[in-house]
């Protein structure tokens, strides 16, 4: 009988590299790569792959350190614009940096936790906007955090009555994250799939390039409408918020 | 007549080597199998003890700690805490987390007593006092010692505990302290680790913990 408990306990033993990061995140192989940043955000990477979640469904691999080093000054440059008490607000603490970042075997740009207080990144995901999705996932941390602000019935509306979003952002073919010639109340295609993502996107603009986005929305008024939600709605959460 | 033969110098080398490592072998089965050989003893005398209120003992296998409790830093907690230790619920309880030269952890009051352990259900019992909220401080800085209340998600702190064995600046507004070792860290590094698994098997566990003074 001992044995036979014995050997169901060593088929029902989770191998994990324990140590203290694991202890506080609940994500094994976790290094420090910087956390002596101004607006207290603390930067970790993936020293080898890992999978989490109950099925086990999210995976991210280890990180190359010479990508880490090219990337980490783009990361931490993109998320200075932050400042401490904004971030605390919104719950972000932690920055996982890794590479090929799934859920449910689709790649995704990054995953946030606001139980945890932490957004994995992948920093190989889309390079070409790679900046831009760095503030795309941290609104939707923003908005998990504060979804009675964000109202997507509400934020539906500023469309033309003809238009209707998708089901889901992963089933729709709406992907294109290129800037749109002529905008009309989009500024991408992918803002075009579900109104969190349209949120996100145009958040990311924002963020990365208001001159941009303040031209288009001069032809614009539907954009012009979602720009001043956004910005007042996150006047709400922290009125010293700045894009 | 006996004939006298002397040894020559390479049986005389060969000699001394095999003596060599038979003191070697049974020297080293005798420390290897005496985990505790160099872990000094608790001199309460030698202690500077602020308040006997707040200072706990905590009976391991290799010796004793002393614990001396925050209750400024986290009242609320730190009152549980005493409560826990004055009514003797945990002695008994198991290190069944421990991390070779991080942490140790125990006092899961449920599924957690070392002759009473539910390695399925270990780390989620309750203490049916209810959950704590969290007593953070940015300012309580994690060294080494640091006693501080464990956790799934904030304000849900309850009975169990860990004690870092090295300085965790991570930890530091993450986690309640409660308190901290200042004597018996070396006692605590022997510990039983399982750094592969979630939990240890045949964890070692607290013999007795009290308070200094009720």
């Amino acid at each position: 009988m001992k044995y036979i408990i014995s050997i169901i306990l060593i088929f029902n033993i989770s191998v994990v590299n324990a140590n203290e990061i694991f202890n506080l995140l609940k994500i094994p192989n976790l290094e420090i790569y910087n956390t002596n940043n101004l607006n207290g955000l603390k930067y970790l990477y993936a020293e080898s792959n890992f999978k989490i979640g109950l099925k086990k469904n999210i995976s991210c691999d280890k990180s190359k350190k010479k990508e880490l080093d090219k990337k980490y000054p783009i990361v931490e440059k993109n998320f200075n614009k932050y400042k401490a008490n904004f971030l605390i607000k919104n719950n972000l603490k932690f920055i996982i940096l890794c590479e090929n970042l799934t859920v449910s075997s689709i790649n995704t740009g990054g995953i946030p936790n606001i139980l945890k207080r932490s957004l994995i990144l992948d920093i190989n995901f889309n390079q070409k906007h790679f900046e831009r999705m760095i503030h795309h996932e941290f609104f939707h941390m923003i908005q998990a955090k504060h979804n009675m602000i964000f109202d997507e019935a509400l934020w539906s509306e500023f469309n033309r009555t003809s238009f209707k979003y998708s089901e889901c952002s992963t089933c729709s073919d709406r992907t294109d994250l290129n800037l749109y010639e002529y905008t009309d109340g989009f500024l991408t295609e992918y803002s075009k799939s579900i109104p969190s993502e349209d949120m996100a996107e145009i958040f990311s603009f924002l963020m990365t390039n208001k001159e941009l986005v303040e031209k288009k929305i001069e032809n614009d008024l539907i954009l012009k409408n979602k720009v001043k939600y956004l910005q007042k709605n996150l006047k709400l959460i922290d009125n010293n918020f700045m894009f | 007549m006996i004939k006298k033969i002397k040894s020559s110098l390479s049986e005389k080398i060969l000699f001394t080597f095999l003596i060599s490592l038979a003191v070697f072998t049974f020297g080293s089965f005798y420390l290897i199998k005496n985990k505790c050989l160099f872990v000094k003893e608790l001199d309460l005398d030698g202690l500077k003890i602020s308040d006997p209120k707040n200072l706990a003992i905590m009976d391991v296998e290799c010796g004793k700690v002393a614990i001396e409790l925050y209750p400024q830093v986290s009242p609320k907690s730190v009152e549980r805490f005493k409560y826990f230790v004055n009514s003797g619920l945990y002695n008994n309880s198991a290190f069944y987390r421990v991390i070779e030269n991080t942490l140790v952890q125990a006092g899961d009051l449920e599924f957690g007593y070392h002759d009473n352990i539910n390695y399925f259900k270990i780390g989620s019992g309750t203490s049916k006092l209810g959950k704590l909220k969290s007593e953070l401080s940015n300012d309580y800085e994690f060294k080494a010692g640091t006693v501080a209340m464990a956790r799934g998600e904030f304000d849900t702190e309850d009975s169990e505990f860990f004690i870092i064995l090295k300085d965790i600046p991570l930890y530091q507004g993450e986690y309640t302290p409660v308190g901290k070792v200042i004597f018996g860290l070396d006692a605590l590094k022997k510990i039983k680790v399982g750094n592969k698994t979630d939990y240890v098997l045949r964890p070692d566990y607290i013999k007795e913990f009290q308070l200094l003074e009720n």
